[in-house]
């Protein structure tokens, strides 16, 4: 199996490990987050260091830097895919077009993985002709 | 005069929905735009809900052509985070599955090019070998797209005898037919011209954007995650990785080629020095304790990243999926620009675009 190392980040050490990690010529596979159980965000940012992946996550913080100047598309991407489906931003990321959710869901509102079910079918109107 | 084209989301050209805006000049395309979304279904969501075993089942579903891809990529989370060794046997027949897949995936794909670049007769003659992939798929599995080969612990079908020479006649047909379609493909004057020099992605920009898979080699980066991070039985096989320097449509096309051999290579060599032994950890449900795992793994389109985090309950925390064509369509606008309109279709099919995987 690939190894696999995390390593806990704080808020202010995300642009300097971007920063270091693509001076290194180190590819960024993916950004992950979720909310936990406790309502705790957790984004790690998941740097491909062949054959390794070091995970570098940041506990706790909802607004987190950008790090789209340093890895370009890589990063402003799987950024605002994050910002649409829970409740965590990057500062200076272009929010005003959408990437996969409709533009009827609201900014902060009916971020799917985070709002039930049945609260999203009433805010969409989805799932009404299946009745 | 200058001109905005829009193109999709549904379109002849297009084979999934997706919207492209080219900002053009006469013919020439000065800028693009792609927008995505059009095929969200929620399934990162719909994984939180379900237990291991349902997740195995729904991820399959996420794409219909590298369907195994998904399920081994899950399984091989899954059994990180519980600790499960996969029994040798089982490991090789996940291979076997997976090089299947990129076979049919890569003849899938140089058809629609075919088609595209408007050399039909060629294209039914990839999907005359494409056929054959398919009903060796089924002899295998049962199934067609979405194999269900894979269970956590292993895999669910063996491989006997009879069925593993059967494999081997029809490999050897397939290869026969490939290197005919290699040799037509570099030397016929229709594809050259439209192909050479058309969606220039440099080896600059695929390193600046993030492209994985056939995308990158095709423009001179050599990354492939059976090589570079070797996962399940993949170090025990010789072959190469596919890479060619010219950076346009002609070596996307070139590299799917060559990586159809290198495949036949690896299912052969999967085939021949099958491991005896079980195929799975028995049919069982195992509990999967709190933990983290990420796993990479080389998907016909490229580098497919599972990340799946649990919580020591019945489902899972979360399950992060990224896919190759959520790194490769980035990649879109910047083969565009300086291309002619008539070229739009072909150079936006030749990252081998995936939108039912990248959506989810």
């Amino acid at each position: 199996m690939q190894p696999y190392e995390k390593r806990m980040i704080t808020k202010d050490e995300v642009i300097p490990t971007a920063e270091k990690m693509r001076a290194d010529g180190v590819a960024l596979a993916m950004i992950h987050a979720f909310i936990d159980d406790n309502g705790v965000p957790n984004v790690s940012y998941e740097y491909q260091m062949d054959p390794s992946i070091i995970s570098c996550t940041v506990e706790g913080e909802s607004v987190l830097p950008s790090i789209s100047a340093i890895y370009d598309l890589a990063a402003e991407w799987p950024e605002r895919e994050i910002m649409e489906l829970m409740p965590i931003t990057f500062e200076g990321v272009d929010t005003e077009k959408r990437l996969f959710m409709p533009d009827n869901m609201l900014d902060g509102q009916g971020q799917i993985l985070v709002t039930p079910m049945d609260k999203l079918k009433k805010m969409t109107g989805l799932g009404e002709d299946n009745k | 005069m200058s001109y905005i084209i829009p193109i999709g989301p549904y379109h002849p050209a297009l084979e999934e929905p997706v919207h492209a805006k080219l900002y053009t000049e006469g013919e020439e395309i000065k800028d693009a735009e792609v927008f995505i979304g059009y095929n969200h279904r929620g399934i990162e969501k719909l994984a939180q809900q379900k237990n291991f075993i349902q997740t195995l089942v729904m991820v399959e579903r996420v794409c219909g052509i590298c369907s195994h891809s998904h399920a081994f990529s899950y399984a091989m989370a899954v059994e990180a985070i519980a600790n499960l060794k996969v029994p040798k046997r089982g490991q090789y027949l996940r291979v076997i599955t997976a090089e299947l897949e990129r076979l049919h995936s890569h003849y899938l794909w140089l058809g629609i090019a075919l088609h595209l670049i408007g050399h039909d007769s060629l294209f039914m003659h990839s999907w005359d070998d494409r056929e054959a992939i398919m009903d060796i798929l089924e002899e295998l599995s049962g199934n067609r797209v979405n194999y269900g080969m894979v269970c956590i612990g292993g895999s669910r079908r063996d491989v006997d005898a009879e069925k593993s020479k059967n494999i081997l006649a029809m490999l050897d047909k397939i290869e026969k037919s490939n290197l005919r379609l290699r040799d037509i493909l570099l030397s016929d004057k229709t594809v050259a011209l439209r192909t050479k020099g058309v969606g220039i992605l440099t080896t600059e920009d695929s390193l600046r954007i993030g492209a994985v898979g056939p995308q990158a080699r095709a423009s001179n980066v050599p990354i492939d995650v059976r090589k570079d991070a070797p996962y399940s039985c993949y170090d025990e096989f010789d072959f190469d990785a596919a890479v060619f320097p010219t950076c346009d449509v002609f070596s996307r096309v070139v590299v799917r080629i060559l990586e159809n051999i290198e495949s036949i290579k690896i299912i052969r060599q999967a085939l021949s020095n099958l491991p005896e032994g079980k195929i799975n950890l028995g049919n069982k449900i195992f509990k999967i304790p709190a933990g983290e795992m990420m796993v990479r793994h080389e998907a016909p389109r490229g580098q497919l990243c599972y990340k799946v985090v649990t919580n020591g309950g019945e489902t899972n925390g979360r399950v992060s999926i990224h896919v190759p064509t959520f790194k490769n369509a980035p990649t879109v606008p910047t083969m565009l620009r300086g291309n002619s309109i008539a070229d739009a279709g072909l150079i936006i099919a030749s990252i081998d675009p995936c939108f039912s995987c990248m959506d989810r």
